[in-house]
């Protein structure tokens, strides 16, 4: 049981930040090619 | 160690694989002075024929030849040595795919057959050529079934248990492949062949092309599933961590089968005679598998954090730098990773519709496609390559090879940063793909294309040199750890296969009921595809003959 909850308090703040990090890069590139596409 | 015969199985594949990542590099390095008008051809080679090479060779033959390689390593290791059926098996599935190899490489060089790896009708190449194909996906479904056997067996000794994640991730993958394999087949067999032996005269070509594609979107998922395989299970054991969750790595393995298959016209959004409302559907469903590939990123970046913190790293990214960056089996994966993140983002802006206005067949794509297989899984397969050939040879992997392995990546990621940065850019400013040199006819706006500091044929020419280099690299050290290098002697010799413990006490028993994803991936792809291509057929437009333009 100890263990258990050992686990579920493991720190994981980086890797939820480094996640969030991909999708900024996924919505800024996309966003820049559909303003592109506005402006065409 | 594994069995002999299995290794030797193994090694077979790999030395297939690397054959074609010779000759298929060899063309790419032809492309690039080709393209800046530094390279004429002589005669009897030209452009379109090299490009065939380049594509089928790196992007269909090299990477199947390597998959199964990793495959029959990986479930010998993981579910026990192959009895004498399995082997033989594998062996007959080899020997037909490097038939319909041979025989495709030969039209190719031939000049019978410079129709592109995707062979759009109605460019119509030798029917053996077709032949050559069809056979090639033959004999991967035999090798597939084989492992799929062998997989059997272990479930029947082994009633009601789950099977290692290694077993489990291979089998989605092949019965991922055996589904998109549908469709390629179909048009190989029951429109080209037909149509090219000359028993028909005409070929329905929206038709072809949507079965292409029903194979082509999911094709790039089989390239990428082992990939991924060697991310879950692989670089946690480098990194000294369990698996972080079992569940997740298998059910985002499921949902790969489900979104990858039914969403083929996301490449076909440019193409009059399919309605939106279809193209949209599968947009839509395309965009699904954004779910999946997230909860890989968050998996890695678990592993990372983890494996960081318990080698010391404190705050919220002092993990990054306790990584094992000297390791060269670490590293180069890591690398492969952070280029799949433009490239994932590259391929959401490709399937956005109306986006695909702007990239659809502009050197963008060729961009789009170097950073995702011609990287992140070329790359992966580099990181599995100088372990799994010294595993399999029982070789020693000298510190000169470690180092000339960072050499070798190093090349390759600076090569790819300049040749794909500057397709990219040059794509989005309208440069097309697939030409061999033009002058546009001096037409200015086509001519600035070229004008930029990253986007001129200078920067991609240098960046595909270093790549050639860091390819013959490459081949050296393959070459060294399957001949030459010498046998390993003391235990501290031998090199490991480095396989990850995945607790799955946890797992619920579904994800590994093959019967609920096939029957959900066939409910998806009958939405999807059902009324469209009925459509196609019925509705035909004029067939269209062959035409043979070079
Ligand atoms: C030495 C390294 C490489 C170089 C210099 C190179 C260069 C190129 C160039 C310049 C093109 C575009 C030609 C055009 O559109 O006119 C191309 C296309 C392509 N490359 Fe590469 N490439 C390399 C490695 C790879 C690898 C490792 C893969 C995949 C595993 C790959 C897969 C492809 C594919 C599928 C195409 C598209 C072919 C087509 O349009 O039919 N390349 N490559
Ligand atoms: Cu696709």
């Amino acid at each position: 049981m100890t263990k258990k909850k050992q686990e579920h308090e493991e720190n994981l703040k980086g890797t939820l930040i480094s996640v969030f990090f991909v999708g900024f890069v996924i919505v800024a590139m996309w966003v820049a090619v559909y303003l592109m596409y506005l402006s065409q | 160690m594994l069995a002999a015969a299995d290794r030797k199985l193994a090694l077979w594949n790999i030395g297939v694989a690397y054959t074609a990542f010779l000759i298929g590099t060899l063309a790419g390095l032809l492309q690039v002075f080709i393209r800046n008008d530094r390279l004429e051809l002589p005669a009897w080679l030209d452009y379109y024929q090299i490009l065939t090479a380049h594509g089928v060779l790196l992007a269909l033959i090299f990477t199947t030849f390597f998959i199964f390689a990793f495959f029959i390593s990986g479930m010998s290791k993981s579910l026990g040595t192959f009895g004498p059926k399995v082997l033989l098996w594998n062996w007959i599935g080899f020997v037909v795919m490097l038939t319909g190899t041979v025989l495709a490489t030969v039209m190719i060089v031939i000049g019978e057959a410079s129709v592109l790896y995707t062979f759009y009708a109605p460019l119509m190449a030798s029917p053996w050529y077709y032949v050559g194909l069809a056979l090639f996906v033959v004999g991967s479904w035999i090798m597939g079934f084989a492992l799929v056997g062998h997989y059997m067996k272990w479930k029947k000794a082994n009633r009601g248990e789950l099977s290692p994640l290694f077993a489990f991730m291979t089998v989605t993958t092949i019965v991922l492949w055996v589904i998109a394999c549908l469709g390629v087949v179909a048009t190989v067999l029951f429109q080209y062949i037909p149509w090219a032996f000359g028993w028909v005269d005409t070929i329905n070509v929206e038709l072809s092309r949507t079965l292409f594609w029903y194979f082509g979107h999911p094709l790039v998922y089989f390239w990428l599933l082992p990939a991924y395989m060697a991310w879950y299970t692989v670089v946690p054991k480098i990194l000294g961590v369990p698996v972080f969750s079992d569940s997740l790595a298998r059910l985002a393995f499921v949902l790969f089968i489900l979104f990858s298959i039914p969403v083929g016209f996301h490449h076909q959004l440019m193409e009059p005679g399919i309605s939106d409302f279809w193209k949209f559907l599968q947009v839509v469903l395309t965009f699904m598998v954004i779910i999946p590939s997230l909860m890989t990123a968050f998996s890695m970046f678990a592993n990372f954090e983890r494996a960081g913190r318990k080698n010391g790293g404190k705050g919220l990214f002092g993990w990054f730098t306790k990584l094992p960056w000297k390791d060269l089996r670490f590293t180069s994966i890591f690398i492969a990773m952070a280029f799949f993140i433009p490239g994932g983002a590259g391929g959401i802006i490709n399937a956005s519709f109306q986006l695909n206005e702007i990239v659809h067949n502009t050197l963008w794509i060729v961009g789009h496609f170097h950073i995702t297989v011609g990287t992140p899984v070329a790359m992966t397969f580099m990181g599995l390559t100088y372990w799994l050939i010294p595993y399999l040879t029982g070789r020693k992997f000298s510190n000169t090879m470690k180092k000339l392995g960072f050499i070798q990546i190093g090349l390759w990621s600076v090569g790819m940063l300049l040749m794909s940065t500057a397709q990219h850019i040059l794509g989005l400013l309208g440069a097309p793909r697939r030409t061999a040199y033009s002058g546009y006819n001096g037409h200015e706006s086509a001519l600035e294309w070229f004008d930029g500091i990253l986007t001129n044929h200078v920067t991609m020419a240098v960046g595909g040199s270093i790549l050639f280099l860091s390819a013959m690299l490459l081949l050296y050290i393959v070459i060294m750890s399957a001949f030459v290098s010498p046998k390993a002697v003391e235990p501290d010799e031998f090199v490991e296969f480095p396989l990850a413990e995945s607790d799955k006490r946890a797992t619920p028993k579904f994800l590994e009921n093959w019967w609920l994803w096939i029957g959900m991936a066939f409910l998806l792809i009958i939405i999807a595809y059902a009324i469209p291509i009925a459509q196609m057929i019925q509705h035909a437009p004029p067939g269209s003959r062959g035409f043979i333009t070079w």
